[in-house]
């Protein structure tokens, strides 16, 4: 399980318009890890994911992902960095008018040159792939199906079938089940999870929930107002103890 | 839905399953427009005789006629406000009493209307024949009726428009929640007081908006309506223009340019200023000293009764100025007689089906065209694909002159610089539809979920592979809706352009009442109500499917 890290943050810092989001983080993950990252609202949760893939770029500190700096990359660079980098957004970001299978083949656009418009426009071999993907989340009878007739928690489940095209050697996922149903969070972060212990992938997933952040991740890292305030097996943790975390937050910072 | 558990996985590595998707309506209607679009626009350029040579030359003509045109020349200061004035005043007459005779079409002809059932289809072929035959094909009919000046001007503005208040406003009536209404009359009231006491305050905002958004049309329409001697300053462009004094003819576009600009303005200022919430609403606790019977006076219902009663003696004074004496409206009276019963029966001839035709192709070509030309500078000047924001910038005030200027004035134009025929009117209705077409997708493609893009980023694709995958699909449904809209449009302007000698039916509809071959004009009329009406239909189906 533990290997060079995939992922190093080393005294990142990241404000906008005068507001410090984050300060001083530092963190390591190592190859194969299942991060939960917890935190209320507002810790500063999206912002230390979207540094990771260069969505944005640190004020003071660095970010090395897979090896990269993104904030040295240029953007060619960048763009090959992304597509080793899966991302999984709270509201997917799926084309709803589109089928399943067209936006899991959408995974697959930093390999192809041109752009791409309907399923036949992908090479069969990556069609066959992506079915295979869709199969691994439950989903390949659906690949015709419009996205936006699928019920959330198979949103999100075509979301993650995406970035499982992209081959990805990390994955991040910001409140990737924050939109769904009990049900359907256990599914999808079932669904990660497996992925991360099949294919040694690392995730690194933000959680608003306690009790599913200790139940999936091999390790907590909680933030608040911007600092790193806990790091710790999740195998030691208490519920009790993680909730504290926003309790005292929520004196605090409220 | 989370019946199936990703652990049951199919035998997926031996046999994927279908890679390819079926065939979809959807897909077939929208392979079926693209071909119909390039279909029509290549028989079109065919029909006028559109080639890279001729539109060189017309380049050249036209760049020589703005020249004969420069500098303008202005009339005087109390002419130029005398006729703005007579403009505004026949639109506000005409929006007016459309609003005023719509209110009951709506009423009757809305779904949820409980009253006698037989009234309903009457008021939407009246809703329907309004809405299709354009303001200027009205207006020389009036024009015959009342004789010539703004009367005539007013009431073309007022029947057409009729059309289109009661087609929304009965949108609006057939939205509102039946509950309220179905309260009402179980404590006995009857139709027409639950329609003005539980519908109409629900429609009322709706109602402002559908107005005020007519009053705008109605005064850019009005501009013209001079061409065809209904009153407004399109009066002076006209008698310019048949002087062939250009200089003057360049001075009074430039007013209504100016005009149609301030409109503009003014439009988006009261937009924000009505759509922005207001800050305090009235609280419920009673302020102390008042009857409890007594509504009271305060700032609120100080503005609107002071707006009210503001609105009603501007739509009065307007009604005056139209010149409505009794002796005049009587004298119409023989003129309508002669009118209507020389109209039956109507007399269809393979002419006026050709300049149909001729019109039809006009707009469907110009549409085309227009929607490929608009696609391109929409993508320059949406905030979310443009290239170099100043570049928008830049696109976007160009667009809102070129929308100021009046499809018939290009039209006047195209027809002095390259002389009659279609080709003129193809060209007047290109730009416009270029620059309405490029609106329209301006404003809807910021309207797009940005999410889809940004996932697509964060993949790694290309720029214009996010768009390809992350904007494109989303805005088919916008793109086909707006193009077809914009067709729709064009048509109905195609049908009027004529009177400028620019091809199309409209043509043939001046000189039939010119000379008093009225069963030439019902005929005219049942024909471009027919083609509007149909192709706002087919329309609407491939709008419904594609969504």
């Amino acid at each position: 399980m533990i290997g060079t890290p995939v992922l190093r943050l080393s005294e990142v810092g990241k404000g906008f318009h005068g507001t410090t989001v984050l300060d001083g983080v530092s963190l390591d993950v190592p190859q194969g890890q299942f991060v939960a990252l917890v935190g209320p609202s507002g810790a500063g949760k999206s912002t230390l994911l979207r540094l990771v893939n260069g969505m944005h770029l640190p004020d003071s500190g660095t970010v090395r992902t897979l090896g990269e700096n993104p904030a040295a990359c240029s953007r060619s660079r960048l763009r090959a960095l992304r597509a080793r980098v899966g991302f999984v957004f709270q509201q997917f970001g799926l084309v709803g008018r589109l089928s399943a299978l067209e936006n899991v083949l959408m995974g697959s656009l930093a390999t192809l040159r041109l752009p791409r418009y309907g399923v036949m426009s992908y090479p069969r071999a990556l069609r066959i792939r992506a079915v295979e993907h869709l199969d691994r989340v439950g989903l390949a009878d659906r690949r015709f199906q419009r996205c936006d007739t699928l019920s959330g928690g198979q949103q999100q489940r075509v979301a993650v079938a995406r970035t499982l095209l992209q081959s990805p050697e990390l994955i991040l996922a910001d409140e990737p089940v924050a939109s769904l149903d009990p049900a359907a969070s256990t599914l999808v972060l079932d669904i990660l999870k497996r992925i991360s212990a099949e294919d040694g992938i690392s995730v690194v997933c933000s959680l608003h929930q306690v009790e599913l952040a200790l139940a999936t991740a091999d390790r907590i890292v909680a933030l608040r107002g911007g600092r790193l305030v806990l790091d710790e097996p999740a195998a030691g943790l208490t519920a009790e103890r993680l909730r504290e975390i926003y309790d005292t937050a929520g004196a605090r910072d409220g | 839905m989370v019946s199936t558990t990703p652990a049951t996985r199919a035998p997926a590595a031996a046999d994927p399953g279908p890679l390819r998707p079926p065939w979809s309506a959807r897909a077939l209607i929208a392979a079926g427009l693209l071909v119909a679009a390039v279909a029509v626009t290549w028989l079109t350029f065919w029909w006028i005789g559109l080639s890279p040579a001729s539109l060189a030359a017309g380049l050249d003509d036209t760049v020589r006629l703005l020249r004969r045109m420069w500098p303008p020349d202005l009339p005087g200061a109390g002419d130029v406000a005398s006729m703005i004035a007579e403009t505004l005043l026949i639109a506000v007459a005409g929006t007016g009493l459309a609003a005023l005779a719509s209110v009951p079409l709506a009423f009757v002809a809305a779904r949820t209307h409980k009253g006698p059932r037989w009234l309903r289809p009457p008021a939407r072929v009246v809703v329907v024949l309004t809405r299709a035959v354009p303001t200027l094909a009205f207006a020389i009919l009036f024009v015959r009726i009342f004789g010539l000046g703004p009367l005539a001007g007013a009431l073309a503005v007022a029947v057409h428009s009729v059309g289109m208040i009661a087609k929304l406003l009965t949108d609006a009536v057939e939205e509102t929640d039946p509950v309220p209404a179905e309260a009402a009359r179980a404590c006995g009231a009857g139709e027409v007081q639950v329609a003005v006491s539980t519908v109409l305050p629900r429609v009322f905002p709706a109602l402002t908006g559908i107005v005020l958004y007519r009053l705008d049309i109605n005064i850019r329409a009005s501009a013209v309506l001079g061409v065809v001697g209904a009153g407004g300053i399109g009066v002076a462009l006209q008698t310019a223009l048949g002087s062939l004094n250009y200089h003057r003819a360049a001075g009074i576009i430039c007013v209504i340019v100016v005009l149609v600009l301030l409109l503009e303005l003014l439009s988006v200022v009261v937009r924000r200023t009505v759509l922005r919430p207001t800050a305090h609403r009235r609280t419920a606790a009673l302020p102390a000293g008042r009857a409890r019977h007594d509504v009271g006076w305060d700032r609120g219902r100080v503005l609107r009764v002071a707006g009210a009663v503001a609105t009603g003696a501007v739509f009065l004074v307007s009604l005056w100025s139209l010149d409505p004496d009794p002796g005049r409206l009587s004298g119409a009276w023989p003129n309508l007689r002669a009118v209507l019963s020389g109209m039956w029966p109507p007399a269809f001839s393979g002419e006026l089906l050709m300049a149909v035709l001729e019109s039809l192709l006009m707009a469907l070509g110009a549409a085309a065209a227009g929607a490929a030309c608009g696609l391109v500078l929409a993508l320059l000047t949406a905030v979310n694909t443009t290239p170099w924001r100043p570049l928008s910038a830049v696109v976007r005030v160009l667009l809102v002159v070129v929308r100021g200027i009046p499809d018939l004035v290009y039209a006047l134009l195209f027809v002095a610089a390259l002389g009659l025929g279609p080709y003129a009117g193809f060209l007047a209705l290109w730009i416009s539809s270029t620059a309405l077409a490029a609106k329209f997708f301006a404003d809807s493609l910021e309207q797009l979920d940005p999410l889809p893009h940004e996932a697509l980023t964060s993949v790694g694709a290309r720029q214009w592979q996010a768009f390809a995958a992350g904007i494109w699909p989303q805005f088919v449904p916008s793109f086909t809706g707006n193009g077809l809209f914009v067709a729709d449009l064009a048509l109905r302007e195609s049908v009027v352009l004529g009177i400028a000698g620019a091809g199309g039916v409209g043509y043939l509809m001046q000189e039939s009442i010119a000379t008093l071959r009225y069963d030439t004009t019902a005929a005219i009329v049942i024909a471009i109500a027919v083609v509007v009406y149909a192709i706002e239909t087919l329309a609407r189906i491939a709008r419904r499917h594609l969504l």
